[in-house]
């Protein structure tokens, strides 16, 4: 009931702010982007014109290109627009995946860390889950600059959350028995974790681990597009230069590089677990 | 090993734990001499879980004095390296045995270790390694439960009876002046039942041994003087051989049967 009034209220006044329609010509615009995406660019890279005319409106030629020279230069790009993504969601989880073990532990109801550090901990969890990848991406260009160490810090940040939670529920969900057999034999703190926490949790902190950076290869692919490196840079040259031919190309990039690393990842669990 | 002697293993005055308003425990008097073979019985709620991690340091009683191997658990709480020495000297088999499911048999039997290694060995622990005569005694242990040529596979592929081995053989590593066993044979069929306490008896030769058993033919393998609780009360103090059918029906029979003792 109550979330039926909310849909109804969201789509009351979205219509009454005049919103709620598809733009002058939604349906134009449809088919020129659909006939656009239908021919990716990187076909030109083998069967594209070797000899694009520019010409000017009185007819003058401008320019000729080699529609092959350039594809293919792009499609470099794209290559390693496709290897700083992966370093970004890679390190930015590696490192996400460390700063939020210490926390975890912290946050972890069974483990009895003393209570104001514990709520300190699930706190900071859970700031770094509510802001977002990309929020944390435009505050850091601004702090270290254009590049992929923005990235890769913005995907830490966010993914510190998103990781100590899964780990900290991981941990919960340890035997507490077996840990309290070790502790019983005098084992100090360290000594606790090393061989009654750790051996117990390793499968799922792997599982998150891999969980955390398959969505990261997905979230960093968007990154570029406040200049934080990668796909996205790409990405946002040919929206906003209306290239909806080199956009087909790189969404196919996209798809493919995500499909890989899921296969990559469901193979690897597999394997861990 | 004689200053311990001289005194008790264990010593306990006007103990009382509670949890929730409720009182789980309540001990006036209680002494164990060293190398006492003591078994608690007693229905279940008794107390007798609690009275043991009393004695671990793992429960903290509401008031009254326990004493430990001459280290003094409560009203003052040991500091936790205090803590820690203690508890190197005092050997557990919980209910259940609680082993660590994805380390090996050898890996759970040098956790047994893990309360007498300091300084550089202490660290080295950390990704299990241990000091050679910390490994060859594990191997020893193994071999003395029967379990030598299983040292390389992980607990969690072995059978009820193999893990309750492993249990036996860290506490036979971590050779504690008192082992408390709660519950020891839970989940073990008879013959097996009695092997574990044979083994129980094996690793608490020269120590003090404190055991919970639920089964009444077990109480003579394991100790010579039996405590009874009922209701969180010490109802019955004596020799094994004194627990007839009388006393067993005081223990566990109905509520309004007067205890025994």
């Amino acid at each position: 009931m109550a979330y039926a009034a909310l849909v109804l209220a969201c789509g009351v006044t979205l219509w009454s702010a005049g919103d709620l329609n598809l733009g002058r010509n939604p349906w134009p615009n449809l088919a020129r982007t659909l006939a656009d995406f239908a021919h990716p660019s990187f076909l030109d890279a083998w069967w594209g014109n070797p000899r694009l005319e520019y010409r000017s409106e009185d007819g003058t030629l401008l320019r000729v290109e080699d529609r092959r020279v350039v594809e293919r230069s792009f499609l470099l790009a794209l290559a390693r627009g496709c290897w700083v993504t992966l370093q970004i969601a890679t390190l930015g989880s590696l490192l996400a995946a460390l700063m939020a073990l210490p926390l975890a532990l912290l946050a972890a109801r069974n483990l009895g860390a003393p209570r104001p550090l514990a709520m300190a901990a699930r706190a900071v969890l859970g700031a770094a889950r509510a802001v977002h990848t990309l929020v944390f991406g435009l505050l850091l260009v601004g702090i270290v600059g254009l590049g992929p160490m923005a990235g890769i810090l913005a995907i830490a940040l966010h993914s510190m959350g998103t990781s100590g939670k899964l780990q900290a529920e991981a941990i919960e969900a340890l035997d507490m028995a077996a840990v309290d057999a070790v502790r019983a034999t005098g084992a100090g703190p360290l000594q606790v974790f090393f061989h009654g926490v750790w051996p117990a949790v390793l499968p799922q902190w792997l599982g998150s681990h891999l969980y955390v950076w398959e969505f990261n290869i997905r979230d960093s692919t968007v990154l570029g597009l406040i200049g934080a490196g990668g796909l996205g840079l790409l990405i946002s040259e040919a929206t906003s230069l209306f290239q909806w031919a080199r956009l087909a190309t790189l969404l196919i990039a996209v798809v493919l590089l995500v499909a890989a690393f899921d296969a990559l990842s469901r193979h690897l669990r597999q394997r861990l677990l | 090993m004689s200053a311990v002697n001289a005194m008790s293993a264990v010593q306990i005055d006007g103990l009382q734990v509670a949890a929730g308003g409720r009182v789980l425990l309540q001990v006036d008097h209680l002494r164990v001499a060293p190398g006492e073979r003591v078994v608690v019985v007693g229905p279940n709620g008794a107390g007798k879980s609690t009275l043991l991690r009393c004695l671990s340091g793992f429960a903290v009683p509401s008031s009254g004095r326990v004493e430990v191997l001459s280290r003094t658990l409560a009203p003052q709480a040991l500091s936790s390296p205090a803590l820690r020495a203690l508890r190197a000297d005092v050997g557990q088999v919980l209910q259940g045995l609680h082993l660590v499911a994805r380390l090996t048999v050898l890996q759970n039997t040098l956790v047994g270790a893990l309360g007498r290694l300091q300084g550089a060995p202490a660290v080295r622990s950390w990704w299990h390694r241990f000091p050679p005569a910390e490994v060859d005694a594990a191997q020893q242990a193994l071999q003395a439960v029967g379990l030598a040529g299983r040292a390389d596979d992980r607990v969690d592929r072995l059978s009820g009876g193999e893990r309750q081995k492993v249990a036996m053989a860290r506490l036979l590593l971590q050779r504690p002046l008192l082992v408390l066993a709660d519950e020891p044979t839970a989940s073990l069929d008879p013959a097996a039942a009695q092997a574990a306490c044979a083994l129980l008896r094996q690793a608490a030769e020269s120590a003090t041994l404190i055991s919970i058993v639920h089964d009444p033919a077990l109480v003579p393998l394991l100790g010579s003087r039996v405590l009874g609780l009922r209701g969180g009360l010490i109802v019955f103090d004596g020799p094994a051989l004194a627990l007839d059918a009388a006393v067993l029906s005081g223990l566990y029979g109905p509520e309004t049967a007067p205890g025994a003792g």
